[in-house]
Order: structure tokens, then sequence, then C-alpha cells
């Protein structure tokens, strides 16, 4: 309309003529939604630019110059790492000669010798010369092959018939080569540093979120959380709604009852499965004792334990949310006339045939709907993991949102913070892009 | 054979009797119309054969085998619903083999069958569309193809031309009628208009308050109604009644209307009714017109039979292109008549209408039964 204006008033050709301010419609539209476009200029808007601004800055908390640093928040390789575990130091046809050459891990020995300009490290054992590594520097060489060689723990494999003598390290403490400056050295590394057979990654480091391993936790973290959930919530929210669906005393007494996980503020119900879940007084643990499926010594940590941690928060955040998955689904099952479902019976349908050719087909539209929002919750969600883990423990439970608070504020580093909160925009595009892609052809 | 057979089948919902111990007999092949105004269980009777109601008691039997308790799919019918019930995320072809793939038919056999009644309704281009893309005449055939792939030996419909409009609808009717010429099922209408009713049926059922008023085919309805009820539901505009009385004289029995109009009764028998109350009707279309204090015209005279007169004044005049309807008050109240267009006939005039006794009917003022 603001656009017209001016062709408007020409073709008049006297503008004075025009209704006095007041009169007209289009500046009365315009001061209706004024309070709307100043919140969104002022709360999204310009939160969302600015934070764009500051991840491409050095940005820290307290201090009020900031250095425009390009993208270096997001990505900046310094060099890269070499990650190495499980070597192949033989393969031997019989279990014995397998077990010998392990009895004989404390008499090895790793010696050093110059190969070709380049240094090797052998390893002698139970009569045997196994060439390990061959690197350039015969620091390296020693070190390394010490480290391969003697100190890690030794066991047997069995392999397509034959036996396998293996060196191994902890998953998290692989052995690590490098660093080397570019990909190309490491892709040459690859190939002719670790004579032995080797489980081998490529790790990068640099001062990015991309390169920052935690960061990558998060993402994998957010993703479990987020399908975790949904799939749950989904699992619970169909059969609530076929429930719910049918005629039965006091169906809009449960069916009020249902909301009220969705309605309590989540800072409030957050709070009790803090309680819940807390890790002397948890009433689960309580009632998981009393009945005696647990012994007293062997509670659950539930917001401690590494592999409990998430399942908790992951089950706060489907309690929370399922109440409206069911609440849409059902809206969805209401819409079906009942001549459809009648037809069906007559058609032959069994109640599984009708749940499959009809009632799901049907549902699916307004389903996918709510997917969307709640996928978009949940992979946002910050309030329910901060209050019950804080990301904890050991990062386990640490997802995009949280980690961009920790970083970004708790640590101060608001440039990175800033990235990592970024980073949800794409991923979350991306998936609204499919699901609406889904919406739009079954429509 | 599939022949319906109902025998004191009754409904009750809580308290309220929608079916109250009803019998009723389609033929096989036969073209049943049950019709009545809303509320007096036609579509609840019809439900109740489909399986999609319970029967409270009574057994419905379809080609000689009991379905009381069968579920629908085991009943040998199909059935077109009122919002023709599609379902919305198939095509037109899934749609009319959905229950055939149910009932595990061969792949060839669905399709034979599928495009035969595709091309009898005319759908043969719209197989690969939904719906929605759809017309309401189009979805209406389609909901009536499905029920046609079934073969299955009884046909049910459900106020299935209630949601077209007007022209549409007329053209529907003639063709499910022209369709069950030719496919020779049996058939079960439901419809609360009258015109349907006489138009499409071998035999009509009216039915009001749970009960069958009568039934028979669409003339002997119209010529010889059971009831008060059943003449005022047939027949547009309806049945024109007045409150009168039978008395009877020297010259034969009469029947004096609330006004005092005083009109001869043909059926000498009913001298003996002297003094009976009675409501005396006659169909707008045995009504005829002639001006004030002069005679029917000789062709008139001859059409009309046993013309009795009765002076009115012409209230409202509604005229229909090739005919009118006039509404005329008498001493006796105010009645409809629906004649040939009379040239110079305006509203506030007076007239002499003639009623033809040969047409008149005469039903008992408190059983309200004919006479």
């Amino acid at each position: 309309m603001a656009a017209k204006a001016p062709i408007f008033a020409a073709a008049a050709g006297a503008p004075e003529r025009r209704a006095p301010l007041f009169e007209r419609e289009a500046p009365f539209g315009y001061l209706l939604v004024l309070p709307a476009v100043v919140y969104l200029a002022l709360f999204i808007a310009y939160p969302f630019l600015m934070s764009i601004y500051m991840s491409l800055t050095d940005a820290q908390a307290g201090s009020r110059k900031w250095t425009w640093v390009g993208p270096q928040n997001y990505s900046k390789v310094e060099n890269y790492q070499i990650l190495a575990n499980d070597f192949v130091i033989a393969t031997l046809p019989d279990e014995a000669a397998a077990r010998r050459l392990v009895t004989a891990h404390d008499q090895a020995k790793v010696v050093t010798e110059p190969a070709g300009g380049r240094f090797r490290a052998i390893l002698e054992a139970d009569g045997r010369r196994i060439p390990l590594l061959e690197l350039s520097k015969e620091d390296d060489v020693s070190f390394l092959g010490e480290t391969i060689g003697k100190e890690l723990d030794w066991r047997v494999e069995k392999a397509a018939g034959r036996f396998r003598v293996v060196a191994y390290a902890d998953k998290d403490a692989p052995v690590t080569f490098g660093p080397y400056a570019d990909r190309e050295t490491v892709r040459r590394e690859l190939k002719s540093d670790i004579l032995v057979p080797a489980r081998t990654s490529v790790k990068t480091n640099g001062k990015g979120v991309l390169q920052d391993p935690n960061f990558q936790l998060a993402v994998k973290n957010t993703f479990k959380y987020t399908f975790g959930t949904e799939a749950i919530k989904l699992c619970l929210g169909v059969p609530c709604a076929l429930i719910l669906n049918r005629r039965f005393g006091g169906r809009r007494l449960v069916r009020g009852l249902l909301v009220i996980p969705w309605v309590i503020p989540i800072a409030i119900s957050a709070q009790a499965w803090l309680w819940i879940l807390d890790s002397t007084y948890s009433v689960v643990n309580w009632c998981l004792v009393h009945w005696g499926i647990l012994s007293p010594g062997n509670i659950i940590n539930f917001r401690g334990d590494k592999n409990w941690a998430m399942l908790s928060v992951i089950a706060v955040n489907v309690w929370r949310g399922f109440p409206f998955t069911t609440i849409v689904i059902l809206a969805g099952l209401t819409a079906i006339p009942d001549e459809i479902l009648e037809r069906a019976r007559l058609d032959g349908a069994n109640g599984f045939q009708r749940f499959v050719h009809i009632i799901s087909p049907m549902v699916r539209p307004i389903l996918m709907v709510s997917l969307l929002f709640s996928v978009i919750f949940s992979f946002t969600d910050f309030n329910t993991i901060w209050i019950i883990t804080k990301g904890g423990p050991y990062d386990q439970t640490q997802v995009l949102s949280t980690y961009a608070y920790q970083l970004g504020v708790n640590a101060g580093y608001l440039g990175k913070g800033a990235a990592i909160s970024l980073f949800m925009f794409p991923i979350m595009a991306v998936m609204v892009f499919f699901m609406l892609q889904f919406l739009r052809r079954e429509a | 054979m599939a022949d319906v057979v109902l025998e004191r089948v009754e409904k009750r919902f809580g308290d309220i009797r929608a079916v109250a111990g009803i019998d009723l007999t389609v033929r096989d092949q036969e073209f049943l119309i049950l019709v009545g105004p809303s509320g007096c269980g036609k579509t609840t009777t019809l439900r109740m054969i489909a399986g999609l109601e319970e029967v409270t008691s009574g057994d419905i039997r379809i080609g000689g085998r009991s379905v009381t308790h069968l579920a629908p799919r085991d009943r040998d019918i199909a059935m077109v619903f009122q919002s023709y019930a599609l379902y919305p995320h198939m095509t037109v072809y899934r749609n009319m083999s959905f229950s055939l793939k149910l009932r595990r038919t061969p792949k060839s056999e669905i399709d034979r069958r599928v495009r035969e009644v595709a091309g009898i309704l005319g759908l043969t281009d719209q197989l690969n569309r939904k719906p929605r893309q759809l017309s309401g005449g189009q979805r209406q055939r389609v909901a009536v193809g499905a029920a046609l792939c079934r073969q299955a030996g009884v046909l049910l419909f459900d106020e299935p031309l209630s949601n077209l409009d007007a022209k549409l609808r007329v053209h529907m009717r003639t063709e499910l009628k022209r369709l069950h010429l030719a496919i020779r099922s049996t058939m079960v209408y439901v419809t609360h208009d009258q015109v349907e009713a006489m138009t499409m049926g071998d035999r009509i059922v009216i039915m009001n308050g749970g009960v069958i008023c009568q039934a028979g085919t669409p003339l002997e309805i119209y010529d010889k109604p059971a009831s008060r009820f059943v003449a005022g539901f047939i027949g547009s505009p309806p049945m024109n009644f007045f409150e009168g009385e039978i008395a009877a004289d020297s010259a034969g029995p009469a029947v004096v209307l609330s006004g005092g109009l005083r009109l001869p009764l043909l059926r000498q028998d009913l001298a003996s009714a002297a003094g009976r109350r009675v409501f005396f009707g006659i169909r707008p279309e045995h009504i005829s017109l002639a001006e004030a204090g002069r005679p029917l015209s000789d062709e008139a005279w001859a059409a009309v039979g046993a013309p009795a007169r009765v002076p009115a004044v012409i209230e409202v005049v509604e005229p229909l292109g090739h005919r009118v309807i006039l509404t005329a008050r008498s001493s006796a109240g105010p009645f409809q008549t629906e004649t040939e267009i009379h040239e110079g006939v305006r509203s506030g005039e007076k007239a002499d209408l003639w009623f033809d006794m040969n047409r008149a009917y005469l039903f008992d003022r408190d059983t309200e039964a004919a006479l």
C-alpha cells in the first residue's frame, strides 16, 4: 500500500482531496501492527543480527572493543593429527603361538633403525622382528614405538580362523601422530607411517567451534535429545489419542488433566523433576528399592550417571511435550468424519486395517505440523536441560543451546557462543525444509 | 437372490424408540424407497440393515440368511453415504478398489471391475484424481462406483443426493434409476424428499415416528393414501385439509366444512357415518378455477368429473411458468390450488374454485386413518 500511495496521488492529481489521515484505512492498519513490528525488530531481529555480527568478532564479556575476525569463530584449522588404535602386531595361524607372543610382551624390545633417510621402529619379541613405524624424526619414532610396543596392553583376537595379536589403547586415549600442517601431509603420512594394520582417524585441531570436540559432542547430543524425545512422544501420543478418542465416562476430565504438564511453566515442573531425579532423595529410587527391584546400595544416579543423564532429560521433555502431541493427534482423529470410518467397516477393514489405511494417512498432515513444532522446541530447548543437568555429567547432556550459554555467557567468549547458537539455524532450516516439502506433497 | 426381510425389528436409544418393531420385505432386484420426515427412523432402519447399528430386537435376513449378528462386511451389502465418505487421500481408482483389495480379489479382476464400473459412470478420465479435484456430481458418482465395484447383492443409499445442487440432483435421479435398470441389484434408498421417492422407486415405504405408515407403489400411495400423514407428505404442493363433519339428508351424504360450506359426497356408504368428525382432503391439482359466478368451461367440467363449487378470494398468485399456484381463502379456511395459467387472476379478486369430489379424501379426525 505504501508503494502505491504516490501513484494514487499522481493519478488523482489533487493530493489535498485525499481523506484526512485518521479516516484512511491504511495508516490505521499500520498503527495496529506497529507494536508487533517494534517487538519483532527489538527482540527478534536485532538480537539475531547482533549475534551474527558478534560471531564474526572476538567479542568477550567485559571487553568493549570487538575486533573483526571473520569466520574464525566458526572454523579455523591449525593442524591435523592422526589418531591410531588397535595395532595388529601379528596375525598367526595357531592360538598357541599368539599366546606365546603375548606372554613375551614383558621381554619385548623396541629398536630404532635408520631406513632410507627416515627412521624405523622395530619390535623384537619371541624371536620375531616386527616393523611398527617409520617416521622422519628419530625421537618421535622411538617414543611412539615404545608406546605401542611396550606400554599398550596386548590381547589375542580371533579373526577369520586366524589369531591376531593386537596392541590396544583406551578408546578415548588413542596414540596420536603429528601435528601436521595440511591435509596432504596427513594423507601421505597415513599411508607410510604405520607399518602394521591399525584403526586410524584424522583429528582436526583449531580455534573454531567446528574443531571443538565439545561442540561435536553437543551436536550429537542435540540430535539424540531431539529425536529420542520426538520418537517417544509419538509412541506415547498416538495410543493416548486413540484412547481419548473413544467415548468413556470422565473423558473430558482426563483430557483436561492431560494438558497440565504442558501448561505448567517448565521452570516450575523441572524443579519438581530435579527432586524426583535427585541423587540422594529420588522418589523413583525410593520406590524401586521399596519394591525390591533395586538394592539400597545400587540406586541409580539419574543426573550424575553418564548413561542415565540423557535418558533423564529426555524423560522430562517427553513428560512435558507428549500432551501437546496427543492433543494434536486427537484433533486430527476428531476431524475424520464418522461416515468415512463406517464406510471402511463396510468395505471390510478391521480395526488394524482402518488404522493403517484410513486413520493414519488422514492424521498424517496434522501430525507433521505438530512434529515440526515439537522438533523446533526440542532442538532449541534450553530450560529443561539447564535446570536438570546443566549439560553434565562430563558434557553428556550438553546440547547446542546449553553449550552456547556455557561458552558465551559463563566463559565469556561471546563470539564463539554466538557462533554455536547460529549453528542451530542452518540445521533446523534443512529439517524444516524437508518436513514442509513432505507436507506439501501430502496436501 | 438378495431380498431383504425385516421382522419385528426394533431399535432403542436409551428410552427412545427410534424404530418401533417394523416388518418390511424388500424383494430381489427391487428399488425400494424409505421416505419420511427427519427423525422418523428411516436412516436408523437402513443402518441396521447395513450393520452399522445394532438391532435391539427382531431379525434381519438378506438372501434368506439371518445377518442380525453379522459384521457389516459379511452382509453382502454396499452403501453410499450422504457425505459420499470418499477417502480423501486415495485416488478415485483406490477409492473404488479398496474393498476388493481388502477381500484379496486378484489384481486383474479388481482392474477389470473398476474400469467397467468407471465406464458405466463416466469416470474413466478421473481414475487417477483425488476426490478434492472432483466436482460434487463426480464425487457422488465415485461413491456410487465404489459401492458398485463390490458387486454386493444389496445396495444401500443414505440420502445420496441431498448434498447436490437442485439441477444436478434431478440429473442424478435419472442416472441412478437408469443404473438400477442396468445392474438390477436390490436397492434400498433413504430420502426425505418426496419427489425423489415418487420418481425413483419401484415401491415406497413411508415412515413416521418409527413405524411404517404405508408401503406401496408410488401411484398407490398417491391415489390411496392410508392416512392423513401419508396424504399430506406425498404431493407438492401438499394436499389441502379442512376440518368438517359428515352429514346425511335426502340429497345423500355430504361433508359440512367448518365455515358451513356443504360439499356433496359421491360414496353413498358414507351416509351411515353421519355425524363423524373428519378431515376433508383435496390435492391442489384437483381444484379448478373459474371466474366468480360463472360456471366451469365445458372442457374443465369434463376433466373435473364431479365438481363442487367453493367461493373464495385469491390471496397469493405464484406462477410456475406452465402452471400457477394460487393460495385462496374460503369460508372453510385457506387452501392452495395448482391450475392452468388464467389470464387476469389477481390477488384480492373473488373466484369460484371447483373441487373434484371424485378425488376428495376423508380421514377420521381422531385416528387420521382414511375412510
